[in-house]
């Protein structure tokens, strides 16, 4: 199980599921199907989706569930 | 078979339920459509009601071979991405043993029939004529076209609604 934060990225870049796949070279489903975590991307396309982006593959992908972003902020307060 | 408009180049995008009911439809109404003008004898009741199944068969073939689920199971692998291209190498083995299991089970039927009947056993229906073998050709032609896209549809769980789909 691979699990990522696609959509916290894509929301805060204001993209639509279109614009990453015309970026990445996939149908707009294919976006759909990471986010939700049904689809497990290739090496190449999770480096595509990094460099798009502009962060580490492992800020977007993780083989560990992210921690939360509000239980982030709060670290980051604290 | 995949039927490309210009109007939508990747296909008719349709809900996996809507789907399902075509091709639920597809495979019941043929071979029932088929086997009532079989049957029907003098009655021309039967035999239009068979012909009616057979055509509403063919509408709901037609409808399909439109639909972006039917273009990411014929589509060259070079027009499709990755996930397409997993998902459709994955379906169409499986439709295969499908439809070789299928094949198999059909000739072995008419060997032991054939067999029986020479044999003056039991004289059990099989292919007699030209009309017969085209609707069991037919049927197997309806059923390569449609197979790898059943294994999708019936094999994935429905998609979340997600208004970026329809784009696609």
């Amino acid at each position: 199980m691979i699990y990522n934060r696609l959509s916290v990225f894509r929301a805060e870049r204001g993209l639509s599921r279109k614009d990453i796949a015309e970026a990445v070279g996939v149908n707009p489903q294919t976006i759909g199907y990471l986010e939700r975590g049904d689809y497990a991307p290739s090496v190449e396309l999770a480096l595509k989706l990094a460099a798009l982006f502009e962060v580490a593959v492992e800020q977007i992908f993780s083989l560990k569930p992210f921690a939360p972003l509000a239980h982030s902020l709060r670290d980051q307060e604290s | 078979m995949f039927i490309r408009s210009k109007a939508r180049p990747f296909g008719r995008p349709l809900q996996t339920g809507t789907v399902r009911i075509l091709l639920i439809g597809l495979y019941a109404f043929y071979p029932l459509g088929c086997i009532l003008q079989l049957v029907a004898g003098g009655s021309v009741a039967l035999g239009l009601a068979g012909v009616a199944l057979v055509v509403a068969a063919l509408a709901a073939f037609a409808v399909l071979a439109g639909s972006s689920l039917q273009r990411q199971t014929q589509e060259p692998e070079s027009l499709l991405d990755e996930r397409e291209r997993e998902e459709r190498n994955r379906a169409s083995f499986q439709a295969h043993s499908v439809f070789s299991g299928i094949v198999l089970i059909g000739v072995l039927y008419m060997m032991l029939t054939a067999d029986m009947a020479a044999n003056g056993k039991l004289d059990l229906w099989r292919p007699t004529d030209g009309t017969h073998w085209n609707a069991i050709f037919g049927g197997l032609i309806l059923l390569s076209f449609t197979l790898p896209g059943a294994v999708l549809a019936f094999g994935n769980a429905p998609a979340a609604e997600d208004p970026d789909q329809a784009s696609g």
